[in-house]
C-alpha cells in the first residue's frame, strides 16, 4: 500500500493554455492606494488589531463578504461575456461554484450583519479570455492575501472556517496560473496584505460600496 | 515576538539563498514566453528569524512541538521532490514544477531549521519506493503530499500560540495549496475539488504518512542510488 490519496476524480483537461503575462497582485493595490475606501470602517483596521473577538471577527467579516461578493460576480459576469472555452470555462464554472458557497457561509456567519452587496464595474476585465485570466489571477490572489493578513486577528473558530476558505482561494489561483501556463506558485511563502490594502485591491478592480 | 519579530522578517528568511527565486526564474525562461515583471522572491519576501536556537527559546513548548511537526513534513517533501529531480525521471512541465515546488520545499526546511535552532528535529530517512523515478507515479504522488501538507499546517494553525509562527503558518499553508493545485493540475485531475478544503488531525495525517511508507529506520540499499538529500 503506497501513497494514499483521498480522492482522484477524473481528468480535468490539461494545463495548456495561452501564455498571459502575470500581473503583479500589488499594481492594482498601489494605484488605488489613495482613493476612496472601499469598506470604510474596516480600513483603520490595519493588520495588528485588538485581542481577537466575536466583534472584529464581525468586523473582519465584512471585509472576507465583500471579497467573496466580488469573486461571484466576477466568474458570472466572465462567464457570460469573456468567451470562455475549454480549460478556462472549467476553471471559472468550478470556481463560481466555489465563491457562491463561500459566500454563502460569510453571510451566514454575518446573519442580520451582513453588510449589502457592493456594485461592480469590471470593465474589461470580464470581456475577453485574456483578460479574464489575468484578473482572475490578480483576485484570487488578494483573496490568499486578504484571509492570510487576517489570521491573527481572528477568533480561533472563525480562524478554523476560514483556513477551510483561503486553500481553496490559493488553489483557484494557481490552477489559473496553470491554464496560463505560468509558474503556478511563485512565492514560498504568500505575503499577507491588510484590510485597507485589500479595500484598495478591490476598489481597484471596479468594486464600489 | 516570539523570537519572531514581524511577517516581513519570517518572510525574508525563507528564501535567502534564492533558490526559489532561480528555480522560479528558470522555469519562466523555460516558458514559451518569458514573464515580464517578475520580482525576485527576496524583494517582497520571505519568513523566519534567524537566530539559532535563541529564537527557540522564546517559542512555547507547544508551537515549538508544532513547528516540528511541520519540519517533518517540509522534510518528507523536500526530500521526495530532491530525489526525483535527481532520478532525472521528470520532464516538460512536469519537470519545471517540481524545480520550483522543491526549492520552496527545502527554503521552508531551511526557515524553520533556522527558527528552531538546536530544537530542532533530525530529518528522518526516507525510501520513496520508486515514485521519484517514473512521471506519473511522482505526480499520483506529490498530489498526496501536498493535500496531506495543506491538511496537516490547517489542523495546526488554530492551535499554535504565537501571532507570528501564526503569520508564517499560514503563509506556507496556502502556499501548499498551490502546490497542491499545480500538481493536480499537471496530473491532470481537478485542482479544487471542493469549496471547503478540510483540516487533518496530527494523527490521522500520522496514519496517511504510516502507509506510504517512506519513512523508514534505515535506508534502502540499492546499487543506483545514494540515500543523500540536500533538501
Amino acid at each position: 500500500m503506497r501513497p494514499t490519496i483521498p480522492a482522484i476524480e477524473e481528468c480535468k483537461g490539461s494545463i495548456n493554455g495561452p501564455f498571459s503575462r502575470r500581473v503583479l497582485l500589488g499594481t492594482g493595490v498601489v494605484g488605488a492606494a489613495a482613493g476612496v475606501p472601499l469598506v470604510g470602517r474596516l480600513l483603520r483596521l490595519g493588520d495588528a488589531l485588538g485581542a481577537p473577538s466575536k466583534a472584529q471577527d464581525d468586523k473582519i467579516l465584512q471585509l472576507v463578504l465583500q471579497l467573496e461578493y466580488t469573486q461571484v460576480a466576477f466568474y458570472e459576469q466572465a462567464l457570460k461575456h469573456a468567451g470562455l472555452k475549454g480549460d478556462l470555462r472549467d476553471f471559472a464554472r468550478a470556481a463560481l461554484a466555489h465563491e457562491r458557497q463561500h459566500l454563502a457561509a460569510v453571510k451566514g456567519a454575518l446573519g442580520a450583519k451582513a453588510g449589502a452587496k457592493p456594485t461592480f464595474d469590471f470593465g474589461q476585465r470580464t470581456k475577453s479570455a485574456g483578460a479574464f485570466t489575468r484578473s482572475a489571477i490578480e483576485l484570487e490572489d488578494i483573496a490568499v492575501a486578504g484571509y492570510n493578513g487576517q489570521a491573527a486577528n481572528l477568533t480561533k473558530a472563525t480562524l478554523v472556517a476560514a483556513a477551510e476558505i483561503v486553500s481553496v482561494e490559493a488553489r483557484h489561483a494557481a490552477w489559473i496560473r496553470a491554464i496560463a501556463g505560468e509558474v503556478a506558485a511563485p512565492d514560498p511563502v504568500d505575503k499577507p496584505l491588510t484590510a485597507k490594502q485589500v479595500s484598495a485591491g478591490l476598489q481597484a478592480f471596479g468594486v464600489s460600496t | 515576538m516570539d523570537g519572531v519579530r514581524n511577517v516581513d522578517e519570517l518572510l525574508a528568511a525563507v528564501d535567502r539563498d534564492g533558490a526559489v527565486a532561480e528555480a522560479r526564474a528558470q522555469a519562466e525562461t523555460t516558458s514559451r514566453r518569458g514573464l515580464l515583471g517578475m520580482t525576485l522572491a527576496g524583494a517582497g519576501a520571505l519568513v523566519l528569524t534567524r537566530a539559532d536556537g535563541a529564537a527557540a527559546a522564546g517559542i512555547s513548548a507547544t508551537d515549538v512541538n508544532i513547528l516540528n511537526y511541520a519540519l517533518t513534513l517540509e522534510y518528507l517533501q523536500a526530500s521526495f521532490y530532491t530525489e526525483a529531480e535527481r532520478s532525472g525521471a521528470l520532464a516538460g512541465k512536469t519537470a519545471q514544477a517540481a524545480r520550483v515546488v522543491g526549492a520552496t520545499e527545502r527554503a521552508h526546511v531551511a526557515a524553520f531549521l533556522d527558527l528552531l535552532g538546536s530544537k530542532a528535529v533530525k530529518r528522518p530517512t526516507f525510501d520513496f519506493h520508486g515514485t521519484t523515478e517514473q512521471q506519473s507515479a511522482f505526480l499520483k504522488t506529490a498530489v498526496a503530499l501536498e493535500d496531506l501538507a495543506v491538511a496537516a499546517y490547517k489542523g495546526q494553525a488554530p492551535k499554535l500560540q504565537s501571532n507570528a509562527v501564526l503569520a508564517a503558518a499560514v503563509g506556507i499553508h496556502s502556499v501548499e495549496a498551490r502546490h497542491a493545485a499545480w500538481m493536480r493540475a499537471l496530473f491532470g485531475v481537478t485542482p479544487a475539488v471542493n469549496a471547503f478544503d478540510q483540516p487533518a488531525s496530527r494523527a490521522s495525517v500520522g496514519r496517511i504518512v504510516a502507509s506510504t511508507q517512506f519513512v523508514v529506520d534505515k535506508p534502502r540499499l540499492r546499487a543506483r542510488e545514494k540515500p543523500k538529500f540536500t533538501g
